[in-house]
């Protein structure tokens, strides 16, 4: 009888001993494994307050483990805690994106900014270059218009074959020859200076004489007399291949060869620029 | 010896009183919060994110627990279930949003990393 009730209070002490010494449930031990996870990681950086709503589930879950090993309040308790150290890791990795979205939107922005002032920079050269370019076509413009305006000084005449400038024999060249005079420089650099604005432009030079002494004679004159005006011209900077001398002699008269002054203005050298 | 038997006896109708007084009625319990983060976690897209999708099911598949229990009369238990449905569909709708934010980022890292590679 005695050894009955000792074995069954033995039996009893036992249980309550082995009960507290029981393994955890495997849900206690996956809680206690998540938390572990969630605290090493961002967690306690970036969402303490959530990290700390986990430790305190994972505590009650403990207790209740204490409490009663089994039962299913420890297992549950235990389940939740798990899931809030998983909601703490999750909810810092969220962040943690969050923050890498937000550096490279940024950045985005920052190097946006970069390329529309350097494409400023280019386009501000691009701009200067065109400037450049737009004065030194101006400046070639206004040659242009200066060259003509002291064409038109000169009295050149437009005419079918182009523009015209008549030089009267008499201030070129001394009677029957063909060296220009030095006083005729001065008229010639007036031409000279006018055509070499516009150097594209074809010219001709024309000699002619009046009607006195023989045509051949008259012809070879009036060649010679091209050839120095042109010579002259080359030796001021127009294109030797853009400048053409030709004797005409008497052939085309423009006056009357039977009055002194007739001769006279039939004595002379042509100066045809070709049109543009 | 005698007094033992009676004693263990009496001991066991106390315990099959107890148990019968454990309830064997239906007990309503507080779906609410369950529900509602279940719900939730439908809403943000749970069910297209693998991760979440499982959190999801597990929520929905405590929820049913909770309510089988609260039928057979288990109040407590049945709560308890409850607050696990609502911890998973918790965890559900947070793996979702995390994931929206890793593409989010994704894409953003991607946009800066083409427009520096455009404008070398």
């Amino acid at each position: 009888m005695k050894l009955i009730q000792y074995l069954i209070i033995v039996t009893f002490v036992g249980l309550i001993i082995g009960c507290s010494a029981s393994a955890p449930p495997v849900e206690l031990v996956n809680a206690r494994q998540a938390y572990q996870q969630a605290s090493s990681g961002q967690a306690a950086k970036l969402v303490p307050a959530e990290l700390h709503k986990a430790q305190v589930a994972l505590a009650e879950a403990e207790k209740a483990f204490q409490d009663d090993p089994d039962s299913y309040t420890t297992r549950d308790l235990a389940y939740i805690a798990d899931r809030k150290a998983k909601i703490a890791e999750g909810l810092a990795s969220s962040a943690a994106e969050k923050a890498s979205t937000e550096k490279a939107n940024k950045d985005f922005e920052t190097t946006q900014a970069e390329i529309i002032k350097s494409g400023k920079e280019d386009l501000a050269a691009s701009e200067k270059e065109a400037l450049k370019k737009s004065e030194q076509l101006k400046a070639e413009q206004n040659a242009r218009l200066a060259a003509e305006a002291a064409l038109a000084k000169l009295e050149a005449k437009e005419e079918e074959r182009g523009l015209v400038i008549t030089l009267s024999g008499s201030v070129l060249f001394a009677s029957n020859e063909s060296t220009l005079l030095p006083a005729a420089q001065n008229k010639l650099n007036e031409v000279t200076d006018a055509l070499l604005a516009s150097k594209e432009r074809r010219i001709t030079i024309e000699g002619h004489t009046d009607s006195q002494g023989s045509s051949s004679h008259n012809m070879n004159l009036a060649q010679k007399r091209a050839d120095a005006v042109r010579s002259y011209i080359i030796s001021r900077g127009y294109p030797s291949n853009m400048i053409f001398a030709q004797g005409i002699g008497e052939g085309r008269p423009i006056a009357d060869n039977n009055s002194a002054e007739g001769r006279a203005n039939n004595r002379r050298v042509e100066i045809i620029i070709d049109r543009k | 010896m005698k007094n033992i038997r009676i004693s263990i006896f009496v001991g066991l109708i106390f315990i099959a009183f107890g148990i019968a007084g454990c309830g064997s009625s239906p007990e309503v319990v507080d779906r609410e919060a369950s529900t509602s983060a279940i719900r939730a976690a439908q809403e943000v897209g749970a069910k297209d994110v693998p991760s979440a999708a499982l959190y999801l099911q597990l929520a929905k598949e405590q929820l049913d627990k909770a309510e089988a229990l609260a039928a057979k009369g288990e109040k407590k238990q049945a709560e308890s279930m409850l607050l696990r449905a609502q911890a998973d569909a918790e965890l559900a709708i947070v793996l979702s949003h995390g994931d929206k934010d890793k593409t989010e980022a994704t894409a953003a890292l991607e946009r800066v990393r083409k427009l520096r590679q455009n404008n070398k």
